[in-house]
């Protein structure tokens, strides 16, 4: 094979980088100009509103908008409602027998809902402190805005003011032609550069570094020029908007009040320049990974080693399909919420509104109150995270092993030939697995109950005195240990049995030639036999154990006072009983991470002993 | 020679005797869910006790056996909803996701366990890093790819592919395993007789894995058989409801019809145990398996 | 004459209202489903060109299915659950569609009021109600001549009848269980939130008086260990408990060997003559927020909760209307166990329908275990778990 052409390469890497780079930069500055241009429309807007909101306030409505809409010339429309009545309404239709003051019509029952539900927000955040928008932003197409606020008369809510505004002006858009030439700059750049080098390495992969560096670093700088320039530009229009209304409201005989409010109507400061710069950096990056992915020949690798895998790739494609298309997702969508505090009363805000960052992981992995005081003195905090944890991995590793030890045992007593009744043996073994498990854990959960169940009637029935199964930790555990057991040893015996047909018999023929006794065949010859099919079974087994909401759910419910309670269990109350779904999100990921590492170590592990 | 040698060493009366135990043991509380069921009552059973009791009281009061025999649960689970209705949907789902499931693991658990390609641990890993989110949070990110993105939603399509996918990492890595004992000279003889890797796989490797195939084939079965949530929030028709849907009509809310559940479940049971009996020729062919050195 | 023509018009409009297929879920079985079928049924022969089709969802999988398909436009046009779920549904959005806006007088004058108050959130009318549940007094009629009026007589019978010994009680129920223990706060004047917000108040002196009434009834011995609606069945069947408090779900599964009655709870004379006040359950019928019918679909529930329907679900279905004028029909009228429920229903709390109820469970169901094992005092179990649910609560509303 000819020796590849780093110039070749490093070219095609400064163009795709390039390439890639600007393509992004753009996205992002139009993102970020369409976001600036969108906050100052808002904000130009509620200013108006709060405006007509205070004017309306000292006067007959009607009036007052008849007056203030003739002279608030970015309004189409206006419409203020009183429970179910239209107090005053500028919009077209409403002349003539549809005029104001009238009841509210069928079509405009969201007018309705909508002083209905700021009327809730106002009183709620009232009582609760402020967790409900109090200002409603709707995009209307044009672009226009609607907004909506709270009518209020003598400070209690009773309807909505409505506002529409007139087709606003598109955000500001970057042309093509800069970032076509930085492309262009770019590459040629490079070429000049790559004729003078010739094919050394080092030197062109530094000169097509250089080359991309300077020309993304121009655009970037230009780009952060573009957003401050329109935030300056937004300030700007929010302040004469204010001084606007301002002059309006006093004419029409008002006084200022704080116009520029959120949707909380609580005041705030500048535009904020979002996130520019990083993704910028970001967008950089990518195209830098680019450059010296396909420099170094990544892609190429990749290529061939595609073309000479293409049988594997093949074979193990839909399942890898499947797998990403069900799990991959589900999966990002859950560790992207575990960042944010998604809870019931935001799921309507996007994910940079409420992303808090590591603040749920601090939460959970900072939880060291393992002692509370009472009355009778310490008591153990078993909600608490690690003692949850502890209890979860003793709960996996007492399952496993009991759910390997008994299905292996029963299968080698299932693998004796000749044994008569095996067929009738193993068709009753496996009933556990047959059955729902919703009806057979809480079977099992009744065997245990104090005054009758089988267990404690058993216990009187040789002396004993009854046991209290679920008053102590231990003793509930033992409940949760036995069904769990109980339940999963079949699938153990199955996978055991199967793989007890590997085995060729001529080797136990050879060991017992040799004078080999059971235990040191059963050692030497079954268990290296089984190790490939019972690794797998195992590792997956301590997966599923880890996270068996089911039985935990079912049998213990957590008794006594949480002290049995496995962390997926936690989980699902953070998320459902408390509607915390970033928190609960971020529990799943801590789970996730723990069955991860020990996914790799036991992956070294095996492999390790595989050799 | 060698099987009077064996029965010398481990008397099988022993073996009965424990296998005799570990059976009572284990079918015990299946005892109860079939008492409950025939009990013609609707409570999860307690004993009824006098205010003393005694040994005899307690043994009674240990025995699943409930005070009369009646079949009327049974009648009323098959007579007042279209349960044989549902359990024929659960049938053909889960035969499709056996199928389905089958095919896509032993591919690829053949390619993870014949090839050496770039990426291979990372694919393993990938299956079995698939298992370790946990499911509570998964139901409506799952409806919206299956239902609002695909449009599957009261498809029993969905379901298969919902499925499938759930049972295929366990089925790849037990597959891989399995095949990983299997000598490598077969193919590599069948090769310079110029089979092609197809003929190969069909005609040598899967074969000689028939225990294996027979473990995922119940595995994938079992894991769509008792599947609850996913059926019910998928489906929005009566009549593609599965088994366990119609099941848990009896449990929900106030009213807590546990003789409807257990003999339902007995009804749902009966299918597994007749692919068990038809599985596990596979599972027992003796230690013949030696002739895979051929 | 002008009336027909009226009456007529009136028809028509209806007709109007009533165009396309409306889809309803409920999570009713048997004779509750057959009977909501029939109410369809009607109102599919009334209303030609409408066409309401439903589907039964499992009570289990009901709110998940709810919550993952309507936000997403897939979900019914209508459906039918009990209201504990309605404020979750309301804040997540986009679920449960307001109906103050058509409520008129006469209809929301067909309800018994406090039904209509369940369906009732923070200010705003989001559902008709049609069914409601509600736990009274049970006894068997061998053992209890008449029922007592107050809690005086009820001890002083349960004293009587209770033979610990031999295993009989005067009186079971599922005391251990916080939405059964609510009658004996909720006489009191107890209450979990502080008025319709989300502050809880689950000390307050009242809660602390009802977890007094109740440990002075243990201390009485009138009461078995341990208790769980299992147990119950079981004493109540094998005529060891002479009275129990449940609801109509019980009903189904007494002995036929058994004669019982229904009655009201008794007053508790404690809490100056005032009422055990049981907690109420109230199925509402929601209208889903992106349903294109809206109109058909509210012209629907109307038509579920009116007088003929209500008689329907009552009689066949065996259900508690919440219409009022249902019970004026001589058959509801005189059916003993409809007419007890009626009457216990005038004393009832609906239970809250905030979100933040989910998180009052688990620390109340702790709270109610140790203090039926006489393990704390009331004070002080209720001081531990309003401290857990403030907690919880304050967490979920940070900002």
């Amino acid at each position: 094979m000819r020796p590849p052409s780093h110039r070749l390469r490093f070219g095609a890497g400064v163009l795709l980088g390039a390439a890639a780079g600007i393509w992004l930069s753009h996205g992002i500055l139009d993102d970020a100009r369409r976001e600036i241009s969108a906050e100052t429309e808002v904000r130009k807007a509620t200013v108006t509103l709060q405006a007509l909101a205070t004017l309306v306030q000292r006067a007959d409505p009607r009036e007052i908008a008849s007056t203030w809409q003739a002279r608030t010339p970015s309004i189409a429309q206006l419409r203020i409602a009183r429970g179910m009545q239209l107090l005053a309404s500028s919009a077209a239709l409403d002349k003539a027998d549809r005029a104001a003051p009238r009841r509210l019509m069928r079509e405009e029952k969201p007018l309705y809902d909508r002083g209905q539900r700021l009327a809730t927000a106002v009183t709620t955040n009232r009582e609760e402190g402020a967790r409900k928008a109090e200002i409603e932003v709707e995009w209307l197409p044009g672009p226009r805005l609607l907004l909506a606020g709270p009518l209020e008369e003598n400070s209690a809510p009773v309807g909505a003011i409505e506002i529409e505004t007139v087709p606003l002006q598109p955000p500001p858009k970057a042309g093509w032609d800069l970032f076509a030439l930085a492309v262009a700059g770019a590459v040629f750049a490079f070429a000049v550069l790559a004729l003078l080098i010739g094919e050394r390495r080092l030197q062109l992969s530094l000169a097509a570094a250089a080359c991309l560096g300077v020309a993304l670093l121009l655009l970037g700088r230009w780009s952060i020029a573009r957003g401050e320039e329109d935030r300056r530009k937004g300030m700007t229009a929010i302040a004469q908007r204010i001084e606007e209304q301002s002059a309006l409201a006093q004419s029409l005989g008002g006084a200022t009040a704080q116009w520029d409010v959120d949707e909380f109507r609580k005041p705030r400061g500048e535009i904020p320049g979002g996130h520019l710069r990083g993704s910028l950096l970001a967008a950089d990056a990518v195209a830098l990974a680019l450059l010296f992915l396909s420099g170094l020949g990544a892609f190429h690798h990749l290529g061939a080693a595609l073309r000479k895998n293409r049988q594997a790739y093949v074979y193990i494609a839909p399942a890898i399909l499947g797998m990403v298309l069900l799990v991959f997702y589900p999966f990002a969508y859950g560790i992207t919420l575990s960042f944010t505090d998604s809870n019931i009363y935001n799921t309507g805000k996007s994910i940079p509104e409420i992303w808090v960052g590591l603040r749920n992981y601090a939460e959970i992995l900072g939880q060291f109150s393992f002692v509370r005081r009472s009355e009778t003195g310490w008591v153990f905090n078993y909600l608490n995270f690690y003692w949850t944890l502890f209890f979860t991995i003793v709960w996996t590793v007492c399952n496993v092993s009991l759910g390997v030890t008994s299905g292996l045992f029963l299968a080698l007593l299932l693998n004796t030939r000749a044994l008569a009744l095996r067929p009738v043996y193993r068709v009753l073994l496996i009933l556990p697995w047959a059955l729902p498990n919703y009806i057979t854990a809480l079977i099992w959960k009744g065997m245990f109950h104090q005054q009758f169940g089988v267990i404690n009637q058993v216990l009187q029935m040789f002396g004993a005195a009854p046991v209290n199964w679920f008053d102590r930790p231990f003793t509930s555990f033992l409940t949760a240990w036995a069904t769990n057991g109980w339940l999963s040893f079949p699938f153990m015996m199955v996978i055991s049995l199967g793989a007890l047909q590997s085995i060729p018999a001529d080797l136990y023929e050879a060991a017992r030639v040799d004078g080999a006794s059971r235990w040191q065949q059963f050692k030497a010859i079954t268990l290296p036999s089984l190790r490939p099919a019972l690794v797998p079974a195992v590792i997956i087994s301590v997966i599923w154990t880890f996270n068996m909401f089911n039985i935990i759910y079912l049998v213990t419910g957590g008794d006594p006072g949480g002290s049995t309670e496995i962390l997926v269990t936690q989980a699902y109350k953070f998320a459902f009983e408390r509607y915390r779904y970033g928190y609960a999100a971020a529990y799943s990921t801590v789970i996730f991470g723990i069955l991860l590492v020990y996914g790799v170590i036991q992956n070294r592990v095996s492999r390790a002993t595989e050799a | 020679m060698a099987r009077s040698r064996r029965e010398q060493e481990v008397p099988h009366a022993l073996l009965h005797g424990i296998l005799a135990i570990a059976t009572l043991l284990t079918i015990y509380p299946v005892l109860w869910v079939i008492c409950i069921a025939f009990s013609g009552k609707q409570t999860l059973a307690i004993a009824d006790l006098p205010a003393t009791p005694g040994f005899f009281d307690r043994l009674r009061a240990v025995i699943p056996w409930p005070e009369r025999w009646t079949p009327a649960n049974f009648v009323s689970v098959m007579t007042d909803q279209p349960f044989g209705r549902w359990v024929l949907n659960s049938i053909v789902v889960a035969v499709f996701t056996t199928l389905f499931g089958i095919f896509l693991s032993c591919t690829a658990a053949y390619a993870f366990s014949r090839f050496k390609f770039p990426g291979r641990r990372a694919g393993m890993m990938g299956f079995l890093v698939s298992q370790m989110f946990p499911g509570t949070l998964m139901l409506i990110p799952l409806y919206i790819i299956m239902v609002s993105v695909l449009g599957l939603g009261s498809t029993r399509l969905g379901l298969v592919i919902v499925y499938a996918t759930t049972s295929i990492p366990f089925s790849v890595w037990m597959l891989k395993g399995y095949f990983d004992t299997i000598p490598k000279e077969l193919e590599e003889a069948a090769i310079i007789e110029g089979a092609s890797a197809g003929t190969i796989f069909w005609r040598i490797v899967l074969p000689l894995a028939k225990p294996a195939v027979a473990i995922t084939a119940l595995f994938s079965f079992m894991t769509s058989w008792n599947e609850f949530i996913l059926a019910a929030t998928f489906m929005d028709r009566e009549d593609m409801y599965t088994a366990p849907v119609g099941l848990r009509f009896f449990v929900g809310g106030y009213s807590q019809q546990w003789g409807y559940f257990a003999a339902g479940s007995i009804i749902v049971s009966i299918p597994v145990v007749l692919l068990f009996l038809y599985l596990q020729k596979y599972l027992v062919s003796g230690l013949t398996a030696g002739s895979v050195k051929g | 004459m002008n009336r027909r023509v009226l009456a007529l018009a009136c028809l028509a409009s209806a007709a109007a209202a009533a165009q396309g297929e409306l889809v309803v879920w409920h999570s009713y079985r048997a004779a509750e489903k057959a009977a909501i079928e029939k109410v369809v049924a009607a109102y599919n022969g009334s209303h030609p060109g409408a066409k309401v089709t439903t589907l039964a969802v499992p009570y289990d999988a009901f709110a998940d299915k709810i919550s993952a398909a309507v936000p997403r436009g897939k979900g019914p046009d209508v459906f039918i659950y009990a209201q504990d779920r309605l404020g979750g549904w309301i804040e997540a959005g986009n679920t449960v569609e307001p109906i103050d806006f058509f409520l008129d007088e006469a209809t929301r004058s067909r309800f018994i009021p406090s039904t209509l108050e369940a369906m009732t959130y923070r200010g705003t009318v989001w559902g008709l109600p049609v069914n409601y549940k509600v736990i009274t007094l049970i006894y068997n009629k061998k053992l209890v001549e008449k029922p007592p009026a107050d809690t005086k007589e009820l001890v002083a019978l349960g004293k009587k009848l209770t033979d610990r010994a031999a295993g009989r009680f005067g009186l079971a129920y599922w005391y251990s269980d916080y939405y059964y223990h609510a009658a004996l706060q909720n006489a009191f004047g107890g209450r979990v939130f502080d008025g319709s917000s989300a502050k809880p108040v689950l000390n307050a002196p009242e809660n602390v008086k009802g977890l007094e009434l109740l440990v002075s009834w243990l201390d009485a011995g009138i009461l078995p260990a341990e208790p769980s609606t299992a147990l119950i069945t079981a004493l109540f069947n094998g005529g060891k408990a002479a009275m129990i408090f449940t609801g109509p779900w019980f009903l189904g599964e007494i002995d036929p060997s058994i004669q019982w009655g229904l009655a009201l709870l008794p007053r508790a004379v404690e809490a100056g003559n005032k009422p055990l006040r049981p907690w109420m359950t109230v199925e509402g019928a929601f209208i889903a927020a992106p349903s294109k019918r809206k109109d058909t679909a509210y012209d629907f529930v109307k038509f579920l909760t009116d007088r003929p329907s209500a008689k329907t679900m009552a009689l066949e279905g065996r259900q508690s209307p919440s219409n009022k004028a249902a019970y004026e029909d001589p058959i509801v009228a005189n059916d003993p166990v409809l007419k007890a429920f009626r009457a216990q229903v005038e004393v009832a709390v609906p239970m809250p329908n905030l979100p933040e109820m989910t998180m009052v469970w688990s620390p109340a169901t702790i709270m109610m275990a140790s203090v039926a094992k006489r393990t704390i005092a009331p004070k002080a179990a209720l001081d531990k778990a309003q401290a857990e649910v403030l907690k919880a609560v304050a967490e979920l509303h940070r900002k």
